[in-house]
């Protein structure tokens, strides 16, 4: 076999392998929900919910999420041998805990790079886009979903489907979903609405605003948000007078709010319908804040505490 | 002041989620209907939540006071012997280690702030002894070291919290605020307050010539040493009670006392009283400020109290050409 290609040999394969390269430039559309996406060999471009053009590979082998309600949704559409890893907060589906950690905050860049997830899937509010952009500079693109509705999570799935191909699955998970959630809206329909409160922190207080996905499951499930004012905040800063101002005939509280707790700190707030009238309840933490698949189960858990 | 403090109060008193007119808060104080909410908030909710800024304004000013005579410097607050430093420990302490922070009807959060600024002042004030004897330059940095060192340690257990609701909880408790006043509490820091300034009220001219610097003191016959203890310990518990309560309000103890010279002079027969005046004042109008700017919660008043007041204390030694002593 001879030592050096003859320069007739050089030429051959250069122009065989420019033949080759040009050919895996080639392009071809494709639509994933409302973003604009291209195929450019084994890349597409993608927009994310905030707006964000990303390229990601056409087809992902390796994901995981910066957030628990993310890595739900990933579980319940994406095959657990692609997902490589979970965050420290991330403890459902029982398949998740299975997977080693890397932690979300402070983030373990380190951990991201040793497991070489091919895409990053997070909220918006829960990865920073300082974060996004020190993960975005190892090449790992960061896809951000946002939700404001109850069918902003079925889109997300949906969409998550699309980038993981994996359409027919997430599908059928949300088709699944939506009749559920539609049999309990018509279970409620005809019912007197219930304003309720939902208390995310008691000192200070803090509670859902009027624009946020608690809203949304309160409504659908027969009750309606007791705050109806405006705020900046999604979940604004409240004082005890004006909790007792919007007398809620309801009071969830998720998280470390303790019923007993809440009302021996503000004595004054027993004088509220809801405590009047025991109608004060602690929802499941991880339903009540995680927008994941378990969505129906959070508003069904509303809807059962509601009639009550 | 006094009749411009009443003034803000009751103008405060209409201020609220409730709409309430001026008859309404009449009504709600002489005739009061305990079925009326509206009643209720100006009673129960308004009118203590004035009245402890006031208090807590006047508390921190009047220390900040006595401290700045005490050591002879400018630059001293309530604050340098550790008070704030270990009553967010305290606070931030019982945050993260109880998960029930109420127990036999008492909320825990003010009493660990309260025995954490008694410990750190204690072990301030030992390391500023020698022989029995305060040094005030010692004691200063020993202060200035050990509220470093309980920061880190509040920074430690704050980044070791799994959970968001008990880091908000810190957070809003070391901007300090005046949400959770109620008339049980309120009378502990109102009675330390009221029994500092009746005895500082006779030793005003011990204050005075302690400003001369320690030697000249002496020679003027002031017991230096228990003059300087006895503020120590009012300090200690004035400020004490007031954190507790409120949280650690920055810059009022630094310069309420500033202006208080500067209008009145360094040694007026009324400085300490009208110190505290204008400190309850300024609190008073603080609180009132960040509710109106920010509804209905408002802002940290620790953040309104240094946005309104540096730019005064600023055009005051700008303007007055005023010197500490």
């Amino acid at each position: 076999m001879p030592e050096t290609l003859s320069f007739f040999q050089k030429f051959f394969f250069s122009f065989l392998l420019t033949i080759l390269l040009s050919g895996c430039g080639e392009t071809t559309e494709k639509t994933l929900s409302d973003s604009a996406q291209k195929v450019e060999a084994n890349k597409i471009t993608v927009t994310d919910d905030l707006g964000r053009k990303l390229e990601i590979p056409a087809q992902p082998k390796r994901v995981m999420a910066l957030s628990a309600a993310m890595t739900e949704m990933l579980f319940a559409v994406v095959p657990d041998s692609l997902i490589v890893a979970r965050t420290q907060v991330c403890n459902f589906p029982e398949a998740a805990l299975k997977k080693p950690v890397v932690n979300s905050y402070p983030l373990d860049l380190e951990g991201l790079l040793v497991l070489k997830p091919e895409i990053i899937f997070t909220e918006d509010g829960i990865t920073s886009m300082e974060t996004a952009a020190k993960i975005e500079q190892l090449g790992i693109p960061v896809y951000f979903q946002k939700y404001e509705k109850v069918t902003d999570i079925f889109r997300g799935l949906n969409d998550i489907g699309k980038i993981m191909r994996r359409e027919t699955e997430a599908q059928k998970l949300t088709d699944s979903l939506q009749t559920e959630l539609n049999a309990i809206e018509n279970e409620v329909k005809t019912q007197e609405l219930k304003r309720a409160l939902v208390v995310i922190n008691t000192d200070p207080i803090y509670v859902y605003g009027r624009n946020t996905l608690m809203t949304d499951k309160l409504e659908k499930a027969g009750g309606q948000n007791a705050l109806q004012e405006n705020f900046p905040q999604q979940s604004p800063q409240l004082t005890r007078e004006y909790v007792l101002q919007l007398n809620p005939g309801f009071i969830f509280g998720i998280s470390q709010v303790q019923n007993e707790a809440f009302f021996r700190l503000y004595p004054e707030l027993k004088k509220v319908d809801a405590y009047k009238n025991k109608r004060i309840f602690n929802l499941n933490d991880d339903l009540a804040a995680r927008p994941s698949p378990r969505v129906v189960e959070s508003v069904r858990e509303i809807r059962n505490y509601l009639q009550k | 002041m006094l009749l411009l403090t009443f003034g803000v109060t009751i103008a405060g008193l209409k201020l609220g989620s409730f709409d309430t007119d001026f008859p309404t808060v009449w009504n709600a104080l002489f005739n009061h209907n305990a079925e009326d909410p509206a009643h209720f908030a100006v009673l129960h909710l308004r009118l203590p939540r004035l009245l402890l800024a006031i208090c807590v304004g006047a508390s921190l000013a009047f220390c900040g006071y006595l401290m700045q005579a005490m050591v002879n410097n400018a630059l001293a607050d309530p604050y340098i012997l550790g008070t704030a430093s270990g009553a967010s420990f305290g606070a931030s302490f019982c945050f993260f280690a109880f998960t029930n922070l109420t127990v036999f009807g008492i909320y825990l959060p003010p009493f660990a702030a309260l025995l954490g600024s008694f410990v750190v002042t204690i072990v301030v004030v030992a390391l500023g002894t020698r022989s029995g004897q305060l040094i005030p330059s010692q004691m200063l940095l020993a202060g200035i070291a050990l509220t470093s060192l309980i920061g880190a340690l509040t920074s430690l257990i704050t980044f070791l919290s799994s959970s968001e609701g008990k880091l908000k909880s810190v957070i809003f408790w070391a901007m300090g605020g005046f949400e959770k006043a109620s008339w049980e509490s309120l009378p502990y820091p109102a009675t330390a307050l009221m029994l500092a300034l009746l005895v500082f009220m006779f030793m005003e001219k011990r204050l005075n010539v302690l400003l001369l610097g320690p030697d000249r003191a002496k020679m003027l016959g002031v017991n230096v040493a228990q003059t300087r203890w006895i503020i120590l310990i009012t300090v200690s518990v004035v400020t004490g009670f007031a954190v507790a309560l409120s949280g650690p309000v920055g810059f009022v103890g630094l310069i309420i006392p500033h202006v208080t010279r500067g209008l009145l002079g360094i040694t007026g027969k009324l400085n300490l009283i009208f110190c505290a005046l204008t400190g309850g004042l300024f609190m008073l109008i603080c609180d009132l400020l960040s509710r109106i700017v920010f509804p209905p919660a408002g802002l940290p008043v620790g953040v309104v109290t240094s946005l309104f007041g540096v730019p005064f204390f600023v055009y005051l030694l700008l303007k007055k050409n005023y010197k500490f002593n």
